[in-house]
């Protein structure tokens, strides 16, 4: 099972398919072209369209009705023949299985999953073997019988036969998939503990996978976290009590796709560093979620990881942009006196960082035109990319770029701060247990109460207050309105002692003057914006919560906290000297349950397909080789595609620890260690690599002809963890893995069929 | 004769076996030519491993000749269009054992362009006409050897065909199945179709081929009409009813008289496939009696074709 499922890409699949079917192809039509020139000589050419031309003609005329008469006649062969003899040891099995698959001291869900383990393992290895003898022996059976003189000797084409025989097979595997299947569902549904909601642990759950970084202590974006020391580096580490963090982005949250809640679903690995008591281990370490909204790490979370920009970075981030122009005059200054401090590597970071994520992000803006701002970058990074160490001009010209950007972002302070907002709702903390007892899955509500940070306070109460000025209700004859306690409370769901709090401090900024009265109107005295006004305030800690509970406040996760339908969500260690491991796959969303049963036949239909393309093959060899050699063909086909095919693609890509075939016999001989290389001196690794060259060749030619039956299987390990099987991520693959093989076995079937001599001595 | 009338146009076909390497094996027909005309019945004749079947196989496209051209009803042999109006009986009947007779002539119906109750009841009258009609429900493979042949020629017909090929179609069939099956061939002959068989019962293929070729180690030796190659042109026969010992010396010696002093004159015998079909009636007439050799030879028909020969 991938835990990092990505969705099939039909483009690209057929591109791959179409370029191998036309190597494949071209081939075949040179094979043939030398055949028949060997055995007619010079009427070879004549030969050769003759028969190509009249494949294709029978190609051209496929019966169905013949097909399918084929296929009765298959399906009546293995009914006679009693195939389906195999569902009596199936039956057999199921009779006495729970004996010894049922363990009290499991865990229940643990003990399900054991049960649809066994059930779906057990269907596909006892049919396996029947349609892989049947498929293999039917053809060579019939031709060394001669049944398939009378056959071929009637209006039916070659290609006719080959489809019969597959889809009779295909047919009667599907029929016994289904009895089993059936059975077996029921089977599972009646071993489930009778104590437990047999809906809670009988379902699918349907994930969606976000994208992950991590931020380090000192909160700047990376791709990995800390290493705890464990050599397995699937996890990754947070460290409590820092700003580490681990973010992960989720696509497409709506409520449209969630309903009216967001679950989260998380298994976490836990690491101390100190023992601590049997009650805190068994309590494991504290964990916590933080549903953030931050468009200024949308803009700028990859910009100025260099040393020379790093200060302005953090200000764009902190959203204090009047620093930010500040210490970009400051780097344009040093990028003439010390440009050392600007290598050419970081600007050359800082030129991807704003052509990729700054000025597609400020030119997306819905809130504010902040195109001159995305001008400015664009220009800025446009000149950090023309930076080349040692030359002055250049970094002159960034120079000239950095001060212009500090002079724009200077002038569009207030409009950047007013439309970037940062919004935080930390969300309640949960234990991570050391000793993993299921997975952890809360679920919240679409409206979620939380205590505002300072920038939250300063926004809502920007917000409220300007509104209720703009209506007219926040001063009343030349005074501020004393109904303003009450709007507050009544109508914004503030506290009456915050009510009382905002009162009082607008009435001192009234009394100090920053604040103008007219008539029933207030006005900012230096026409600045309410925001950065409350802000100061905020600052200035004159808004500090007189309610214990502090500012709290509402937030709808998908109108408040999510941007393009994407939702971050950042997860925290909060035990000092602690660490949290995660890993992608680790936290997901999880939508609303899908039925067992629905995930259980998705689950089945791979078998179905894994079965079929089984047949196809048999069915295939058996065209052009006798009965036994057909089945230990297929059989190895099979075995090499199940169990082996990531290993070829692994030694293939290079990717595969320890190198080709010949490295890897080396290091066995030398007893050394992949990751330390064979002793050898520069000749000799040459001719070990030139070696390996050729054997990874022909796995790569093995690896495309060969299919990847993993890919069928792969669904039965979802339903078995409890997972919905991905329609993307595993039945399409399956589907198109098996069509893409159907079509070409099927016309090479009919051409060695036709082109053979049926009854050659 | 114009190229419409031949169904089947063989010209110099080869055939040559040979082994994994593609060393030569043997050469099973060697430059054979000949024409089936439309509505003949030809026979093909020859020992064993003379190159019948192999011809025969040629013809249906499960083997390539080595070279040579065929036209059979006007198309190539690998076209496999002209399999609707063909229909073959191989050497043994290589059907389907697990079928019934319905199952089995259903399922060869299927495979032509025939509407179901257009199949259904030309299989009914087919498995009636081979009798089969008691075990048409039984699998084949509890079926004899004769009854396997009798199904096999059924599933031959199902498609009314234009030409019928037979690989030793009398092989495994007693003499009543045999008599059946030869008046049979006569039957389709009167049906204006064409058949072409292929045996060495050469008395089978004496009493229904209009025409017949002989290979001989793949290679055609004769080819012409029955008639005109079995005629005795040295000899005269005369047939007349029961003559007495006086009428026995008088004709001696007329003969005399004309030089024909070697004449042999003696009671005429019927064949054994006579007498054992006789035998089968007269059973089935008269359950639980035996026959002595004087009332078999009362019984003998007086106008039979097989009587002995005075020459």
């Amino acid at each position: 099972m991938d835990f990092d499922p990505t969705p099939y890409n039909i483009g690209l699949g057929l591109k791959n398919w179409l370029s191998l079917v036309g190597i494949i192809a071209g081939l075949g039509i040179l094979l043939g072209l030398v055949g028949s020139f060997a055995s007619a000589g010079g009427g070879g050419g004549g030969l050769f369209s003759n028969g190509i031309s009249s494949f294709f003609k029978e190609l051209a005329s496929i019966s169905p009705r013949r097909v399918w008469a084929l296929a009765s006649l298959t399906l009546k062969e293995a009914w006679r023949r009693k195939a389906l003899l195999v569902f009596v040891v199936f039956a057999v099995l199921l009779m006495f299985a729970g004996w010894f698959l049922t363990d009290s001291n499991d865990r229940s869900d643990l003990q399900i999953n054991v049960h649809i383990t066994f059930m779906l393992t057990t269907i596909s290895w006892l049919i396996l073997p029947v349609v892989m003898f049947l498929s293999c022996w039917g053809i060579p059976e019939d031709i060394r019988i001669r049944s398939l003189h009378t056959v071929v000797t009637k209006p039916a084409r070659r290609v006719e036969v080959v489809l019969g025989r597959m889809l009779g097979f295909s047919i009667m595997s599907t029929v016994i998939l289904l009895l089993m299947g059936t059975v077996g569902y029921i089977w599972i549904e009646r071993q489930a503990p009778k104590d437990l909601d047999q809906g809670k642990f009988l379902t699918c759950r349907v994930p969606v996978y976000g994208g992950l970084f991590f931020l380090d202590r000192q909160g700047m974006p990376t791709s990995q976290g800390l290493n705890v020391g464990d050599p397995w580096l699937y996890r990754s580490f947070v460290e409590g009590n820092s700003r580490c963090r681990a973010v992960w982005m989720f696509n497409e949250v709506t409520p449209e796709k969630l309903g009216n809640e967001l679950r989260l679903e998380s298994r976490f690995e836990a690491f101390r560093t100190i023992k601590g008591s049997a009650d805190t281990i068994q309590q494991g370490l504290e964990a916590q979620y933080t549903l953030v909204k931050n468009m200024r790490e949308e803009a700028f979370s990859s910009f100025g990881v260099g040393a020379g920009l790093r200060e302005v970075a953090e200000a764009l981030r902190a959203g204090d942009f009047q620093s930010a122009a500040e210490l970009l005059d400051a780097a344009a200054e040093r990028m003439q006196s010390s440009p050392a401090d600007f290598p050419q590597v970081d600007c050359q970071q800082v030129a991807i960082s704003c052509a990729v994520q700054v000025v597609p992000v400020l030119r997306n803006f819905k809130d504010a035109d902040l195109g001159d701002v995305a001008d400015a970058f664009l220009v800025f990074g446009d000149a950090a990319n023309s930076v080349k160490t040692g030359d002055a001009a250049s970094y002159s010209e960034l120079s000239r770029a950095c001060a212009s950007l500090a002079e724009t972002v200077r002038k569009r302070a207030d409009d950047m701060f007013e439309s970037m907002p940062k919004l935080e709702v930390p969300l309640e903390p949960f234990r991570v247990s050391e000793y993993h007892e299921g997975d952890d899955f809360i679920t919240y509500p679409r409206k979620l109460k939380y205590v505002a940070d300072y920038e939250g306070t300063a926004r809502f109460l920007a917000k409220v207050v300007s509104g209720i000025s703009e209506a007219g209700k926040l001063a009343d004859g030349g005074e501020l309105s004393s109904g303003l306690v009450d709007e507050l409370s009544e109508n914004h769901g503030v506290s009456p002692v915050n009510a009382e709090l905002v009162f009082d401090v607008v009435k001192s900024e009234i009394d100090a003057g920053t604040l103008k009265v007219d008539g029933n109107k207030v006005e900012i005295a230096d026409g600045s914006s309410w925001l950065r006004l409350f802000d100061r305030l905020v600052r200035e800690e004159k808004l500090i919560s007189r309610d214990t509970a502090g500012w709290e406040m509402e937030a709808d996760i998908f109108d408040d906290l999510t941007v393009n339908d994407y939702l971050r969500v950042e997860v925290a260690c909060l035990n000092d000297q602690m660490f949290i491991g995660m890993a992608r796959a680790d936290l997901f969303l999880r939508l609303p349950d899908r039925s067992f049963l629905a995930g259980f036949s998705k689950a089945l239909l791979n078998i179905g397909l894994m079965l079929s393309l089984v047949i196809v093959l048999g069915v295939t060899a058996s065209c052009v080789v006798k009965g036994p050699v057909s089945f230990f063909f297929t059989l190895t086909i099979f075995v090499i595609g199940q169990f082996f095919h990531q290993l070829m693609l692994k030694i293939v890509a290079g990717s595969q620890e320890g190198g080709g075939m010949v490295e890897s016999a080396m290091l066995i001989f030398q007893h050394r260690n992949p990751s330390v290389g064979i002793d050898a001196n520069e000749g000799t690794e040459a001719v070990v690599k030139g070696l390996d060259w050729g054997v990874n060749g022909i796995l790569k030619i093995a690896s495309n002809i060969i299919p990847d039956f993993s890919t069928f299987s792969e669904a039965s390990a979802y339903i078995e963890n409890g997972f919905d099987v991905p329609w993307s991520t595993s039945v399409l693959p399956a589907i198109m893995t098996f069509v893409g093989f159907l079509i070409p076995c099927v016309i090479i079937g009919a051409a060695c069929l036709k082109f053979r001599e049926l009854e050659a001595k | 004769m114009s190229t419409q009338e031949n169904v089947i146009e063989i010209r110099n076909l080869s055939k040559v076996y040979r082994d994994f390497w593609g060393r030569k094996k043997v050469q099973a027909v060697k430059s054979l030519s000949l024409d089936v005309k439309k509505g003949e019945v030809f026979g093909l004749l020859g020992p064993n491993g003379s190159g019948k079947t192999t011809t025969i196989k040629m013809l249906l496209g499960l083997l390539f000749p080595t070279s040579g051209e065929i036209k059979i009803l006007g198309k190539r042999a690998s076209d496999v269009a002209k399999n609707e109006r063909i229909g073959y009986l191989p050497e043994e009947s290589y059907l389907y054992r697990f079928l019934n007779a319905d199952e089995t002539l259903d399922f060869y119906g299927r495979l032509f362009n025939i509407s179901a109750a257009e199949r259904n009841q030309r299989a009914d009258e087919l498995i009636k006409m081979v009798g089969l009609d008691h075990a048409r429900r039984r699998q084949l493979k509890e079926y004899s050897k004769g009854m396997t042949r009798r199904i096999g020629l059924a599933q031959a017909l199902i498609n009314n065909p234009e030409l019928v090929l037979l690989d030793e179609p009398t092989s495994g069939l007693d003499p009543i199945g045999t008599r059946e099956m030869k008046d049979l061939i006569l039957k389709l002959k009167d049906e204006g179709k064409t058949v072409v068989l292929c045996s060495h019962q050469l008395a089978d293929v004496q009493d229904v081929s209009d025409r017949i070729a002989m290979l001989y180690q793949g290679e055609l030796k004769v080819l012409g009409g029955v008639d005109e190659l079995l005629e005795l042109r040295g000899e005269t026969q005369i047939r007349t009813g029961n003559l007495s010992d006086e009428g026995v010396e008088e004709l001696k010696a007329l003969l005399a008289k004309h030089g024909m002093k070697d004449s042999l004159i003696q009671k005429p015998r019927a064949d054994l496939e006579e007498l054992f079909l006789r035998t089968v009636r007269e059973s089935g007439e008269r359950p639980g009696r035996r026959f002595t050799a004087e009332e078999m030879a009362a019984t003998q028909p007086a106008d039979t074709g097989k009587s002995g020969d005075a020459s």
